[in-house]
């Protein structure tokens, strides 16, 4: 498993080295450079141009560029924040902020696991009875509301419906008021792990109904083994692999589902960072958010891998006798 | 001669009895219908929307006097004008404003789609038909680091790259709508590849792409005449299900105000300014836009699901 | 020697959407509890149908209609699940064709017969594994302390069936059922794994319930044969008569489809025509369509299962009078 693992990990370094060529080259081959964000319009000052463009080392060789900033990249230093925070190391801000959606992230996907595991396997047991049918029309319901419409709904139900102010929006960290830093990421989470479960349930109640079809759960009944060891140790110590790959791949993406939470609920994440740094036209910054972006997406699928391989006895062990 | 000629004729035959059977499938799940029928809705909405909306979408209306904008529904203005879902706050129409906002929004969704496809089933398809040489892997490469970014952050980028509104690329200027399907495109065709490539490796497997060729046929005339029939089922079903994938991207993009710009009606963008008018209990501007696009949503995943499990060959008679 | 099962008038159908499928169509035999009785019959023919029918392991969309299967003189289409469970793998144990999909990929192959161990019996799980290993020790399986902790893709072919097999007798059960237990291995390892059952038959005293389409493998292992065609049994016969008096003219065209072990066969003649489809069978005989002696009553009115000799029962009207017997 061990080389396995290697693999994995180097394609995953050699992946976010070419995603980061390209927006890095995307960024600065496109229309409405740099330079152009930091100059008010209608100031068409030549010089000042000239300046910044030398500042900003837009005016060495592209591959140069490319090489000052890998560097950089290599030392931890994403540039410096143009325009959102003047003069600020991208790389401290991204830091600061992943904090956030860290956390939102995992309480999200604490409560997706909690609400898709029963779901899936509840359905799958009662498959084409009445728990199967509401569950199917629920989770195709959960995966087609986008969530911004999740989010403000739900603001509006909790704002009407409570009367009071919930204290919706903001953040409020862990160590000042721990009660009030749940209640905050509580709504946020919800929409967000709404999402991962209809998705996870999905998959789950598929990998389930097909590992129960397999042939060694029929050995198992013949055998005589009761109803709880076949549906745990048989059909969903079998389901868990594709499931791991739906769980790998709804996280891979948080910062998907993160833009859109963070945003409506104020909160200071990634996902808000990407956005008001696309608004500003602060190029480093938005640039260090998607490298960031890939980067959790591939450490995701290099945790996802690992899971394979402890899951699954094929991966650990390959080959026959 | 006489083999040629019974090959054509078999396989005249069961092409039209997979069809019947998909129909016949297809009938049979409720769901899949149902989905059907709200795609169709959604089509008829987009293209009958001039005939449909009562009022143009960006067209401010007065309030009677002694009330301001915006009016709750089932309001009338000074010239008895009925507005059924009332008015925005610049005094335009909610109702009109949802129809033209639904048929921007299919119109960019079926662009997108379209070159999406144009872009991914090429590159699948060559791929495919050059499995295992180095433009297989370089091309699938490319498509691995293209999946490699989350879709809407890499939507994001892209518009953060190109800039938001119109824009210039030398001489050319692109329309916003444009700009827009072009992004949403790049960010989805790499799916639309890997599909095809899979569909084709498929069928080159079978022996009448072996016969195809022994009998001389060009590679481009295998694929397109041979290959290329058997890859529309799945990639239709891959198309209705990124629809539906399309359309929340769109709507995500407008929501957060990088997609479709004012005074051009887009639900995304209806379902922020709601937030605002949440301070008036206006419920019906976050229900509306949102049930809209929920909807389309919804349809075309169900319509996805259902050409899925009808074309699925699975669904052979079990015994024992 | 005393009856272990005896099955009268099995019928077990499935409702499909295309019809309704009579896989076993009232059958009636009986098994002696230290026999070894083949079942021989193309696929679709009922054997597999019969065997899980014995085991109530009948799923939707199919069901057990009616009849009795007597074993050790109680009806077991009378019991209630809970009580088949204590049955099954205990009393009764069956082992399926294709070892690789019989056996859960993310379990060992030790905790897999373990755990039918603990199910029936109260063993800790030191002995249960202590057990185990002895199980793959007694069916030929080298280092079976090593083999126990590896899964089930790290055995071979031959291996993976010796571990089911040692899943199946670790209860001790009276009835063996096995389905096809060598088809997908070669021959020499089959001549094994058919020594292996025959020995552990004799030592635990079984009964055995084979089900194969290959009749030299009857030939050398069974006491007794039942020949089935389209759900239905058309020749029963201890095995010796049946090679030197087959009476039925489908277990005639199957003894002809072997080559002889002796001398160039002339000509390997095969059975024309297709296995019918068991939803839509004829009126009368359901081997008419494919029978050389077929004639208006064959079609017409279906052949009851006589006594044709002491022990030896066939379903034609025709019996006998095929071709010279063997």
């Amino acid at each position: 498993m061990g080389t396995y693992l290697a693999k994995r990990t180097i394609f995953g370094l050699l992946t976010l080295l070419v995603t980061s060529f390209l927006i890095f080259s995307l960024l600065r081959v496109v229309p409405g450079g740099p330079v152009d964000a930091l100059i008010e319009e209608g100031w068409d000052d030549p010089e000042l141009r000239a300046q910044l463009r030398h500042k900003l080392g837009l005016d060495l060789p592209f591959h140069l560029q490319y090489a000052r900033w890998l560097g950089g990249v290599m030392r931890g230093d994403f540039g410096v924040s143009l325009v959102l925070y003047q003069g600020e190391p991208v790389g401290g801000v991204i830091l600061e902020r992943f904090g956030v959606t860290a956390q939102l992230a995992l309480l999200s996907l604490a409560i997706a696991l909690a609400v898709a595991f029963p779901a899936g396997i509840i359905s799958a047991l009662w498959k084409d009875k009445l728990p199967d049918h509401i569950f199917r029309v629920v989770a195709l319901a959960g995966i087609s509301t986008p969530n911004f419409f999740l989010g403000i709904a739900l603001i509006v139900m909790i704002g009407v419906g409570l009367r009071r102010d919930w204290g919706v929006g903001g953040y409020v960290p862990f160590g000042e008021d721990p009660w009030g830093w749940f209640l905050r990421l509580l709504l946020p989470a919800i929409v967000l792990g709404t999402d991962h479960a209809a998705s996870i349930s999905r998959m789950l109640r598929t990998a389930m109904l097909e590992a129960l079809g397999k042939e060694f759960v029929l050995t198992a009944r013949a055998m005589g083994l009761p109803k709880r060891e076949l549906i745990l140790r048989d059909g969903l110590r079998n389901a868990m692999i594709p499931v791991i790959t739906v769980i790998g791949n709804s996280a891979g993406a948080l910062l998907d589902g993160a833009v859109i939470t963070e945003v409506i609920f104020r909160l200071p994440g990634l996902g808000s960072l990407l956005v008001q740094g696309v608004y500003a036209r602060d190029l480093p910054l938005v640039q260090g958010v998607v490298v960031a972006a890939v980067g959790i997406r591939v450490a995701v699928n290099l945790l996802v891998d690992l899971l394979y391989g402890i899951l699954d006895p094929r991966i650990r062990y390959g080959g026959g006798s | 001669m006489a083999r040629e000629v019974q090959t054509g004729e078999y396989e005249l035959g069961a092409h039209r009895t997979l069809l019947q059977e998909f129909w016949r499938n297809f009938r049979r799940n409720k769901l899949s219908l149902a989905g059907g029928v709200i795609v169709l809705f959604y089509a008829f909405l987009a293209v009958f929307a001039p005939l449909i909306a009562p009022y143009d979408p960006i067209e401010q209306f007065d309030a009677p006097r002694g009330m301001r904008n915006p009016m709750p529904p089932l309001s009338r203005d000074e010239d008895g004008r009925l507005f059924l879902l009332g008015t925005d706050k610049f005094g335009r129409d909610i109702l009109s404003r949802a129809i033209y906002g639904t048929r921007t929004l299919l119109e960019v969704a079926v662009g997108s789609i379209a070159v999406a496809m144009l872009i991914g089933v090429t590159m699948g398809a060559i791929a495919g038909y050059k499995a295992g040489t180095w433009v297989d892997e370089l091309l699938m490469r490319a498509v691995d680091i293209m999946l490699a970014f989350p879709s809407l952050v890499l939507a994001i980028a892209l518009v953060g790259a190109f800039g938001i509104g119109k824009i210039k690329i030398g001489p050319i200027t692109l329309s916003n709508i444009v700009k827009i399907m072009l992004v949403i495109a790049i960010t989805y065709s790499p799916r639309f590849a890997r599909v095809m490539r899979a569909v084709v490796l498929q069928e080159m497997a079978k022996d009448y792409v072996a016969a195809a060729k022994i009998t001389g046929s060009s590679s481009a005339r295998i694929l397109i005449k041979e290959i290329f029939p058997n890859a529309i089922p799945p990639i239709v079903v891959q198309a209705s299900l990124m629809m539906a994938t399309t359309v929340l991207t769109t709507s995500s993009l407008s929501f957060l105000g990088l997609g479709l710009q004012p005074p051009r009606p887009s639900l995304g963008l209806m379902l922020n300014e709601a937030r605002d008018y949440l301070f008036w209990g206006a419920w019906w501007y976050v229900v509306v836009p949102g049930g809209l696009i929920t909807l389309a949503i919804l349809g075309f995943n169900l319509l996805g699901d259902g050409l899925r499990d009808a074309l699925d060959p699975r669904q052979a008679r079990r015994r024992r | 020697m005393s009856e272990l099962l005896r099955v009268e008038n099995l019928v077990t159908r499935f409702y499909t959407d295309e019809g309704v499928v009579k896989a076993v169509d009232g059958n009636s035999f009986g098994l002696d509890a230290d026999e070894a009785l083949g079942v021989v019959g193309e696929s679709g023919s009922g054997k597999t149908v019969t065997a899980l029918s014995i085991m109530r392991l009948i799923e939707n969309p199919g069901r057990i209609e009616g009849g009795k299967i007597i074993f050790l003189g109680e009806d077991l289409l009378r019991k209630s699940e809970r009580e088949m469970r204590r049955i099954r793998g205990r009393e009764i144990s069956m082992v399926f064709q294709d070892a690789l999909s019989s056996l859960n990929p993310t379990l060992t192959v030790g905790a897999q017969i373990a755990r039918v161990l603990r199910n029936h019996m109260r063993i800790s799980r030191r002995d249960g594994r202590r057990r185990a290993i002895e199980l793959l020790a007694a069916v030929g399986i080298p280092e079976p302390a090593k083999r126990a902790s590896h899964y089930p893709h790290q055995l071979s072919g031959g291996m993976r069936q010796r571990a089911l097999i040692a899943m199946a007798i670790s209860c001790n059960p009276k009835l063996l059922i096995l389905d096809e237990p060598t088809t997908a291995l070669d021959v020499t390892i089959e001549a094994q794994i058919f020594e292996l059952i025959g020995k552990l038959k004799r030592e635990l005293g079984m009964g055995v319930f084979l089900i194969t389409h290959d009749l030299s493998v009857v030939a050398s292992f069974c006491q007794r044969v039942i020949i089935m065609y389209a759900g239905k049994i058309v020749e029963e016969a201890p095995v010796d008569e049946l090679y030197a008096n087959p009476l039925h003219p489908y277990t005639l065209g199957l003894l002809r489809s072997i080559p002889p072990l002796e001398g160039e066969a002339e000509r390997l003649e095969s059975i024309p025509g297709e296995v019918p489809d068991l939803i839509s069978l004829p009126p009368g005989c359901n081997f008419s369509p494919r029978c050389p002696l077929a004639d208006e009553r064959c079609w017409q009115t279906e052949p009851e299962l006589l006594e044709a000799s002491p022990g030896h029962r066939v379903a034609c009207w025709k019996a006998g009078k095929g071709g010279n017997g063997g």
